[in-house]
């Protein structure tokens, strides 16, 4: 008996069927599906959705999807590659890991990557106490329902000290269907004591899709261990995308993301990370470009739970023509994490009339011995520094494009690969016309 | 090369040219000097087309061409260069970079190929020597966080590159010790060519013991009210600007 779901969203679960889980993540699920069928549907009233409406995408009757894509070839996949980006890399189709498509040879010895639902068949009880725990008890609703569809995703995991050299690339890649559908992917990443890994985790798509992406990415990074983790939404222009960070951070441990924001129409990122151990470190940048018909909303939550830690938070966001973006990043120092520094900022350069962004940075500090800032900017090209590059025969056109990646270098900077960067700064530069 | 005729221009509703005239040859330098406010920005500003003026009368002809209507990439690919008397930070954009959109934009607009990166790189490298800069210039982002002496020796750097016809250098020697001053005069000068043509702003003539000028303007509340050689420089050093109030008042 399944709990019956809210208007708009009857089809986002299909019937828990052939998933090979173990009974602990069958129950995990079913009591997600329970509290998430209890819950009312975020609104407006809440903080947290207070800027962002569902109705767009309640409109849409999204169905879960029940049968893998096997129709795709190798060649599918070059029109999303990265050319010059050296990888371990996995492919999802529409939320199902395609192992086909996947290059996952000579990886070195302590890394285990895969699918997720594979695991699960070979070794479930690996995952115990591993999956899903980093989300703790959060409510949060699209989370919640993820966990009631957990289905597939990557699992990423370094065992004590493993120093992993070649990134590892996840394309999720989406392919339309029939009908809209919604994929549920949870990634699982975790890095044992000292180990080091980067993470690329990039949303594309073939062509200008309609389909719901609803991701929950959980990291646990234990003692000493190091992350860098870029995310890439790149998501068709017609699609919805949300996704979940879950974040947790032993003693010394270090974490470094950068969050690109560049399709969809509208979509939903929520940060949600917490020191366990003292000592640790966690960066998160963010570049986030709104155009037209476009809403981009950012929640980070940051919980400086234990003393020492340090976090930095610098999002940037590029707003052109009716281009709507939502900043809304929370620290939160307890009482007891003295010398705990964090350091956040927001800054919008808008680039049209028409184009809105909500922006709300907060300081939650309940310890007296803190150094904590946060700033937040909006503003627009300085007409001097445009006649600057025009007095030098620029055109007007390449001159605003050229500030743009300007004010974006600082981000875009964070991505490690060259030809990573160059991707992005490309289809930044492109989406400014 | 140059003619300026009647020009009048304000900012708001406050004139600042109030009828200048000036005509530049080929191949001629003319340094204009005046004191603080009296509108030689200002006169920069509206030859190169930075918004904010509005010219109210007289012409500006350059080559024949009426500049006022043109927009300032559009007179720079004809030729015309500022450097700045404040040159402007781009925080996050690439000096090479900017280096090469600029050039290459210039080269576009006369039917030129693109240079390759190669030919860019050695000319680049050839011209940072003439002033004195080093290589990892190239690297930092235009004009941020470079000191002040940098900064103008950036401007003349990219007068360099981008060889104009005619250069208007705002300024160039203020804030600048004897050595970089002598640096910079030593890049002015190898930019010298009877095709060239320089307007040097200048609030002292120090920097006209470098670089000589065959004609010196003055200009006050707007207008050029005194021409000559480089003798009114030297007169002007020794009276310095105030019997120009004593002369208007006249
Ligand atoms: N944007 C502006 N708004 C108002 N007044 C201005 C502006 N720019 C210049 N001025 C005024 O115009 C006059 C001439 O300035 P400027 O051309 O910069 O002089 P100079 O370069 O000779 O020192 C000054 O009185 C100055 O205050
Ligand atoms: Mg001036």
């Amino acid at each position: 008996m399944n709990a019956p779901l809210h208007s708009g969203l009857e089809h986002w679960l299909s019937a828990p069927d052939d998933t090979p889980a173990p009974d602990w993540l069958l129950e995990q699920r079913r009591a997600a599906r329970v509290r998430v069928s209890a819950q009312p549907l975020p609104h407006s009233k809440e903080e947290a959705w207070r800027y962002t409406s569902l109705k767009g995408l309640l409109e849409q009757d999204f169905s879960a999807i029940d049968e893998p894509l096997d129709a795709l070839q190798a060649e599918d996949l070059d029109a999303v590659l990265i050319a010059g980006l050296d990888a371990h890399r996995v492919v999802l189709v529409n939320g199902r890991f395609a192992p086909e498509l996947s290059t996952l040879d000579a990886l070195p010895a302590g890394v285990r990557i895969g699918g997720l639902r594979d695991w699960l068949d070979r070794d479930p009880e690996s995952l115990r106490g591993q999956l899903d725990t980093a989300r703790g008890e959060s409510g949060a609703f699209f989370a919640l329902l993820n966990t009631a569809g957990l289905d597939d995703g990557l699992v990423l995991w370094l065992e004590r000290g493993t120093l992993l050299e070649r990134p590892v690339e996840l394309i999720h890649l989406s392919v339309e269907l029939d009908e809209p559908r919604v994929a549920h992917p949870r990634h699982l990443v975790y890095l044992e004591a000292g180990a080091q890994a980067t993470l690329i985790e990039r949303y594309v798509s073939l062509g200008a899709s309609l389909y719901c992406t609803n991701a929950v990415v959980e990291v646990l990074l234990g003692r000493d261990a190091v992350l860098k983790h870029e995310r890439l939404q790149m998501e068709s222009r017609n699609a919805f995308h949300l996704t979940s960070l879950y974040l947790v951070q032993d003693a010394n441990s270090r974490y470094v993301g950068v969050n690109i924001g560049l399709g969809a129409r509208w979509a939903r990122t929520d940060l949600n990370t917490r020191f366990r151990g003292e000592q640790a470190e966690c960066l998160l940048h963010g570049l986030y470009l709104a155009g037209d018909g476009q809403l981009l909303d950012y929640h980070l939550d940051v919980e400086h739970a234990v003393p020492n830690c340090r976090s930095e938070e610098q999002f940037k966001g590029l707003l052109t023509g009716a281009g709507r973006a939502v900043f809304d990043g929370r620290v939160l120092v307890a009482k007891h994490a003295q010398k705990s520094d964090a350091a956040m900022s927001n800054r919008n350069l808008m680039l049209s009339e028409q184009a809105e962004i909500d922006t709300k940075p907060q300081l939650e500090i309940y310890a007296d011995d803190v150094k904590c800032s946060h700033g937040t900017t909006v503003g627009q090209i300085e007409p001097e520094m445009l006649f600057y590059l025009r007095s030098r025969g620029i055109d007007a056109a390449r001159a605003q494009r050229m500030l743009c990646l300007g004010f974006a270098a600082e981000i875009l900077d964070q991505l490690g690969a060259e030809a990573v960067r160059e991707q992005v700064a490309e289809a930044v530069a492109q989406r400014l016309g | 090369m140059l003619s300026v005729t009647g020009l009048r221009a304000t900012v708001g509703d406050k004139e600042i040219l109030k009828g200048l005239d000036l005509k530049v040859g080929p191949g001629e330098i003319h340094a204009i000097m005046g004191p603080n406010g009296s509108g030689k920005s200002t006169l920069s500003h509206v030859l190169s087309g930075r918004d904010g003026y509005t010219v109210t009368a007289g012409s500006v002809l350059f080559e024949g061409q009426d500049l006022l209507t043109l927009e300032p990439e559009v007179r720079a690919q004809l030729g015309l260069f500022l450097a700045f008397q404040y040159p402007v930070e781009l925080p996050g954009v690439n000096n090479t970079y900017f280096l090469k959109a600029a050039l290459n934009s210039l080269r576009k607009a006369r039917g030129e190929p693109e240079l390759d990166a190669v030919s860019f790189l050695r000319l680049i490298k050839e011209k940072l020597k003439i002033l004195h800069l080093d290589d990892s210039l190239l690297k930092r982002a235009v004009n941020a966080g470079f000191s002040g002496g940098e900064k103008k020796r950036n401007e003349i750097f990219q007068m360099a590159l981008l060889e104009p016809k005619l250069a208007i250098l705002d300024e160039t020697d203020s804030g600048l010790d004897i050595d970089a001053l002598r640096v910079v005069a030593e890049g002015v000068n190898a930019l010298r060519s009877p095709e060239r043509s320089m307007i040097v702003v200048t609030h002292y003539q120090r920097l006209l013991d470098y670089i000589q000028p065959d004609y010196v303007h003055v200009l006050a509340r707007g207008r050029i009210i005194r021409s000559g050689g480089k003798e009114l420089a030297l007169e002007l050093e020794e009276k310095g600007y105030g019997w120009i109030d004593a002369e208007l008042a006249a």
